[in-house]
């Protein structure tokens, strides 16, 4: 694994809706406007998660998504982080045991970061991506 | 030196010497972004297949877009005359002929009426 110096702080971040109500995207979007604002730090949205270095996942993942979940995962460069948005991601939320349900996400991918709430708030948000960091760091003197 | 001044080869645009030295310096360019790029992708994976929304890559034949698909716009505005046209068009030689034959006894007609 190799952590590149612009890496440091500077996240840019993939959303991936695995089958949200949208409420947590609106959050993401809330998250991203000037109030809060932190591309300021260098984080920002891409629109491919080739250009990723964290996978921002919403949604318990149904069926028809896993696969896609997977696929979109493997295609963002090592090293990654994955931040679970919301409490579907975490365990269905409202709806936990569903016949439509593959996930929630951690029984698909690794997950390095849960921030909970249904939505969250973007304080949490950003909590999250500052737990996020501190993980990147510990890896970074780990090397 | 003036860097603004017109580059004067004295072989007019085609100077081979200079054509050469935009060449080598555009690969130093090109080399040199190329080696900035991310190394570690892991090749014959996911990694080195385009990002289509998570859906799989299709077959290249799949996706590839016709010649006749750049027309469509063309051919859907003349829609009425095509298919006229078109069913007419048998590719057999002794079919063109005949209509070579009729067309130009019709315009004899025209012609010779008209006169």
């Amino acid at each position: 694994m190799k952590l590149t110096k612009s890496f440091n702080r500077s996240l840019w971040v993939f959303h991936l809706n695995t089958g949200s109500c949208n409420g947590c995207e609106i959050e993401i979007v809330a998250t991203i406007t000037p109030r809060y604002d932190p591309e300021r730090f260098g984080m920002k949205l891409v629109g491919s998660p080739k250009h990723a270095d964290v996978l921002l996942v919403t949604g318990p993942v149904t069926k028809k998504m896993a696969q896609k979940v997977r696929r979109v995962y493997e295609q963002v460069p090592d090293p990654k982080l994955v931040m679970c948005i919301g409490t579907c991601g975490q365990s269905g939320g409202v709806f936990y045991d569903s016949y439509n349900l593959d996930g929630p996400i951690d029984q698909i991918l690794p997950v390095d970061v849960y921030v909970p709430g249904c939505p969250p708030r973007p304080e949490a948000i950003i909590f999250g991506v500052v737990k996020a960091l501190e993980k990147l760091e510990r890896l970074e003197a780990a090397q | 030196m003036d860097l603004t001044a017109p580059v004067l080869t004295g072989y007019g645009i085609w100077a081979p010497v200079a054509w050469l030295a935009a060449f080598v310096a555009a690969t130093i360019v090109v080399y040199i972004l190329w080696k900035t790029g991310e190394s570690s992708y892991k090749k014959g994976t996911e990694q080195g297949r385009p990002y289509l929304s998570g859906n799989a890559e299709p077959e290249k034949g799949a996706v590839h877009i016709r010649a006749s698909n750049l027309y469509w716009g063309f051919l859907q505005a003349l829609k009425g005359y095509y298919d006229a046209i078109v069913p007419m068009h048998t590719g057999v030689l002794t079919d063109y002929m005949v209509w070579f034959v009729a067309v130009t006894a019709v315009l004899l007609v025209i012609i010779g009426v008209l006169s």
